[in-house]
């Protein structure tokens, strides 16, 4: 078993590097998950009104209208005192909104004709337009209890001004939206395998031979397959371990930032990442496979540097390509390493129901193309070119 | 013991097409000598010459165009497994593992050559006694002076009891009393019955070391004998004369 032995050895060897254990444990697991992440919920927080939470808003001359304002207090809006300089105020972000009741507004509702009401917002700000609309969900409530009350008090049934009653029903599960949001897992699962697996690939091979170790360890009685494999080994332990943290990463940030996602469409419980990961792990062979045969194929390390960075394309293509394109799941793009992980894992993230045969299909074309990439690896291995 | 029947090799000259006139750098060519049991036998040529070379189509990293060779009557292009078993090979630079220790990295070789963990952490317990390097054993190999590395290297290359030994170079940036030191060692190698194949480009080291001496220039091998035949047959006193007369001219070194 000299392929262990190999394997052990590289393990050991790159556990003690700064920059591998770095990109392994650190940037791909931890780092991108928060960076994409983090930004995903810090967005989500920032467009999503809660009407739960308490907040103030500065009305002038409020005491024009009381009903409004005892209103906006069930609302959980506490009504205070308007700024002197309104506009000045709201431009710099001092107050959100203004609220500003004219002095006929009593008037006017008495007469029914239409109260005027100005809201002063600054639609720059993110934080004002989100105050801003939630004050006008409020008001637009408010208007139609006055609406109905009126119609009732002359006889009118009030539903008999609703023409219409649109029902939006979103199926799109597969709505640009979502797809987006979907594909941040698979993203970053298989950013996570690549950055996981990259540079101890590129020490155990170009490294070897950058460092004149390759010589000695080529003459030694054992076959060159236990080599490639012992090493192939080592970068899939690599792999595989950055990608588990990923998994767990991603769990736990979206469990202590529980968010709803396109009314619940979207998921990352732990049965959705555990179905993810599963689905993914045929690419754990499949990236360590070609990371090992494209590093040993450049001749120095900082050949297989350039080659693995632009390397680094390949995983985030289907992530923009899938943005503007829609490539359906089919059988035809399921043989696709890395295609077919992205549309299975969205899916998976999607809730969607996935046919046995796609899975069947997409893991057997990527251990398929782990194969070949490996077979190619141990040819180069027995060539006497791997030395120079 | 190595035979050498005849061996040639050459290589695609970088940036040249296949079919262009010149296109082969000949490194060695028709290379024949024999290196006997419990004798030091030193392959002694230029820089350029195609020691290297030699050395490593005899190891089994790189194969013959034509020619054959034996190590210990193993083909090294037929039985490759039964060649490396029977060789320890310390080519031209350390490379040994900055990360590990000098003794991790014996361990690493001995576990790769088949030794039993138990079994080669006494093997590595031996070499490191019987090789003197106590003092920065456990130490990682990053900041090693070359006397150290060359140590862990030669070290690597013992641990599995090869019968035959080669050497490239190893006196390469070692101080005197680290090379005084290397020869003792290589003496009690030959001493215990041991095959020993040792290259360089030193010719008071050669001389000094060496019981049996292959003069190589350009690939070619010049001269074989011992240091008291080539010196008869050129009819000088020092082996630098000798080896300017057998090598046919002084312009040799510049040649390739
Ligand atoms: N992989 C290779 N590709 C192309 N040319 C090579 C290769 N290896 C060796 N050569 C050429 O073969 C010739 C012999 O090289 P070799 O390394 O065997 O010499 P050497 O005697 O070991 O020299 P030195 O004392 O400098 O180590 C040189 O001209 C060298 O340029
Ligand atoms: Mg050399």
């Amino acid at each position: 078993m000299s392929f262990l032995v190999v394997m052990v050895k590289e393990i050991v060897d790159n556990l003690r590097d700064r920059q591998t254990l770095f990109y392994a444990l650190l940037f791909g697991p931890v780092l991108l998950p928060l960076i994409l992440g983090g930004s995903l919920v810090a967005s989500f927080k920032q467009l999503s009104i809660d009407f739960d939470e308490v907040s103030t808003l500065s009305v002038v001359n409020a005491s024009s209208a009381p009903n409004l304002v005892d209103f906006l207090y069930s609302n959980n809006i506490d009504v205070v005192d308007a700024p002197d300089d309104i506009d000045q105020s709201v431009r710099y972000g001092d107050t959100l909104v203004v609220l500003e009741i004219p002095e006929d507004f009593s008037e006017a509702l008495r007469n029914a004709s239409p109260a005027p009401l100005t809201l002063h917002v600054n639609s720059a700000d993110k934080k004002s337009s989100k105050a801003s609309r939630r004050v006008r969900t409020i008001l637009n409530v408010y208007e139609q209890t006055i609406n109905s009350l009126r119609l009732q008090h002359r006889g009118i049934d009030p539903a008999t001004f609703n023409a219409l009653q649109v029902i939006e029903n979103d199926v799109s599960s597969e709505g640009a939206n979502g797809q987006l949001l979907a594909s941040i897992l698979p993203f970053l699962f298989i950013m996570s395998m690549v950055m996981g697996g990259y540079y101890l690939a590129i020490d155990t091979t170009a490294g070897e031979r950058e460092r004149q170790s390759l010589e000695p360890l080529l003459s030694l009685p054992l076959s060159r397959a236990a080599i490639v494999f012992g090493k192939y080994g080592a970068t899939l332990a690599f792999v595989t371990l950055s990608s588990l943290l990923t998994a767990i990463s991603v769990y736990t940030l979206f469990r202590v930032f529980p968010i709803e996602l396109l009314n619940g469409q979207i998921r990352f419980d732990g049965a959705t990442v555990t179905r993810a990961f599963l689905l993914a792990s045929p690419l754990l062979f499949f990236i360590s496979a070609l990371l090992i045969t494209v590093s040993a194929i450049t001749r120095s390390t900082k050949e297989a540097q350039t080659y693995l960075g632009l390397m680094m394309i390949i995983p985030m293509a289907p992530f923009f390509v899938l943005q503007f394109l829609t490539v359906r799941s089919t059988s035809a793009t399921m043989p696709y390493p890395m295609l077919s992980q992205y549309q299975l894992l969205e899916s998976a993230v999607l809730g969607n129901k996935i046919p046995w045969h796609h899975i069947a299909l997409s893991a057997t074309g990527t251990l398929l193309g782990t194969a070949l990439l490996l077979a190619l690896a141990s040819w180069l291995y027995r060539r006497e070119r791997i030395l120079s | 013991m190595i035979v050498a029947n005849d061996l040639r090799k050459c290589f695609k000259r970088p940036g040249v097409r296949k079919s262009a006139k010149n296109s082969d750098i000949v490194a060695v060519d028709n290379v024949s000598f024999t290196a006997d049991d419990g004798s030091i036998t030193g392959l002694l040529g230029p820089n350029g010459a195609g020691k290297s070379t030699t050395l490593r189509m005899l190891a089994t990293l790189v194969s013959p165009d034509s020619g054959t060779a034996t190590i210990d009557g193993a083909d090294v292009s037929g039985d490759v497994l039964a060649v490396r078993k029977q060789l320890g090979f310390m080519p031209h630079n350390a490379g040994i593992y900055p990360r590990l220790s000098a003794r991790e990295n014996i361990h690493y070789y001995a576990r790769l050559c088949g030794l039993g963990k138990q079994q080669a952490q006494e093997r590595v317990g031996q070499l490191i006694e019987q090789l003197d390097m106590k003092g920065f054993a456990d130490r990682r190999a990053a900041g090693f002076s070359q006397g150290q590395k060359t140590k862990v290297a030669l070290g690597r290359a013992l641990v599995h009891r090869p019968q035959t030994i080669m050497l490239d170079e190893p006196t390469n940036g070692l101080d005197v009393m680290a090379t005084r030191g290397l020869r003792e060692i290589i003496r009690q190698l030959a001493g215990d019955g041991h095959c020993i194949l040792f290259s360089s480009h030193i010719m008071q080291e050669v001389a000094a070391l060496c019981d049996h001496i292959a003069i190589i220039s350009a690939g070619r091998i010049a001269m074989e004998d011992t240091l008291q035949g080539i010196l008869t047959r050129t009819d000088q006193t020092d082996l630098e004369d000798a080896f300017v007369q057998a090598t046919g001219s002084a312009t040799t070194e510049q040649d390739v």
